[in-house]
């Protein structure tokens, strides 16, 4: 079974401003998704429908390698199946609000996330300029791992020191 | 400090050993001479050179980066070697009479990271980027040398960006932008023009709804070029075929401000 497999899809949004019949200002948004590896494409003016979308794909995805899995039983095929359904349920939730957040304010989400990212610690406050921003290699990946896992490390012997001196008190 | 017909003529005329045509196609004229898929020998050597062409805007890219995205191997060893030999096709293909141990022109090396010089190359993506620029410039007080800019625009969109790598994901953002920046070029120049010569506006509304069939304005514009030319009928079969292609892909009526136009045809 091949174990990395991606999926990927451009959401092409349209505002229309406009005064409806009324003279009342009013907002539309149109919208088109685009599955890049199976090239499939999709209109929608309600976010569910994108969504809706995505996860057909993405479970055709799972389904398709998880059955040509020569070394997986039946059940074992079915728990992932079942797993990757889970996971799809959690994103389905979030990613609709994600997504409005983002459309409604971008600059402050990106702020939200640096603040998020200012709680962490001094070492890793710095706030990131989007123009900084670039992919991660797999060095990077590992680099960061590492001053996690370091940092996993300190926090629990700092935790240590913490009991030890409350116990003392 | 250059008008903007100097700048226009000048970009117009100036002249590169490298072109490389990435719309509908993808093409690579070295010294007139149009290179053929067989030069470049293996496809990753031409996948290469597409992502380097793709990613041109960035400062460099990490060679880890690149093998992950074209290789999609976990055999980071294999992937160097891999990305080596293509690499090496690339500096064979674009300067093959580079001798060995000399700084290559147009792929630069910095440490691990890589990127395409594009100082000496000229790329229908860049000029498109720039005609637009220039155009959007002319709007306001040059309409005639819009226009032509405009015009120019569009002869560059021939189609999609590198229609071979459709099913890539590294390639699908800049596929995406190019087609936005066609469909509102075709948008500013039917606007340019619906008065003076309404016909060419309601071939170009043709041509922006053949890439995307809801795009509501290009209806709007044949509906206005139509009743300009006197052709009603045909004006309110237009208004009939947005009204259905928004109503099964989307689920909406029109834009108040194309039913106004209906009206007008209507003579309400």
């Amino acid at each position: 079974m091949k174990t990395d497999q991606t999926s990927s899809f451009v959401i092409r949004f349209t505002q229309k401003l406009f005064d409806d019949t009324e003279g009342n200002a009013n907002i539309q948004w149109r919208g088109k998704i685009s599955h890049v590896q199976g090239g499939d494409q999709t209109s929608f003016s309600e976010f569910e429908d994108a969504i809706e979308f995505m996860q057909s794909k993405l479970s055709e995805m799972t389904v398709a390698s998880v059955e040509s899995a020569p070394d997986k039983t039946k059940e074992e095929k079915e728990g992932l199946i079942s797993k990757s359904f889970d996971i799809w349920k959690k994103v389905s939730k979030s990613a609709p609000k994600l997504m409005l957040d983002v459309l409604k304010d971008p600059k402050g989400q990106v702020t939200q996330i640096q603040e998020q990212i200012s709680h962490v610690g001094d070492e890793i406050s710095q706030k990131i300029e989007i123009d900084d921003w670039r992919m991660a290699s797999k060095s990077d990946f590992k680099t960061m791992m590492s001053t996690i896992s370091q940092m996993a490390k300190e926090i629990s012997s700092l935790n240590k020191k913490v009991d030890k001196l409350s116990k003392k008190k | 400090m250059f008008s903007l017909q100097e700048q226009y003529n000048n970009y117009k005329n100036s002249e590169s050993g490298i072109r490389v045509y990435t719309l509908g196609k993808f093409e690579m004229i070295i010294n007139g001479i149009a290179l053929s898929d067989k030069d470049w020998g293996r496809d990753k050597t031409l996948q290469l050179i597409q992502f380097f062409i793709t990613n041109r805007h960035q400062f460099g890219l990490h060679k880890e980066i690149i093998i992950d995205r074209i290789w999609d191997v976990d055999d980071i060893d294999q992937g160097g070697r891999d990305f080596k030999v293509a690499l090496h096709g690339i500096r064979k293909v674009m300067e093959p009479n580079r001798k060995s141990r000399t700084e290559a022109s147009y792929i630069s090396r910095q440490g691990s990271t890589y990127k395409l010089e594009t100082e000496n190359i000229w790329i229908d993506a860049d000029a498109l980027d720039f005609y637009v620029k220039l155009g959007n410039q002319a709007l306001t007080s040059k309409k005639g040398l819009a226009i032509e800019i405009f015009n120019e625009v569009i002869s560059l969109y021939h189609g999609i960006y590198l229609p071979n790598r459709m099913y890539e994901d590294w390639s699908a953002a800049e596929r995406e932008r190019l087609q936005i920046q066609a469909l509102n070029a075709y948008m500013v120049l039917a606007e340019l023009i619906v008065d003076d010569n309404p016909r060419e506006c309601i071939r170009l509304a043709q041509s922006a709804l053949m890439i995307d069939n809801t795009w509501e304005e290009a209806y709007r514009f044949q509906m206005q070029a139509y009743l300009q030319i006197g052709n009603r009928p045909q004006a309110i079969k237009v208004y009939k075929k947005c009204v259905e292609v928004l109503d099964r892909e989307y689920g909406i009526d029109p834009l108040p401000e194309t039913k106004r136009i209906m009206e007008v045809i209507l003579g309400k």
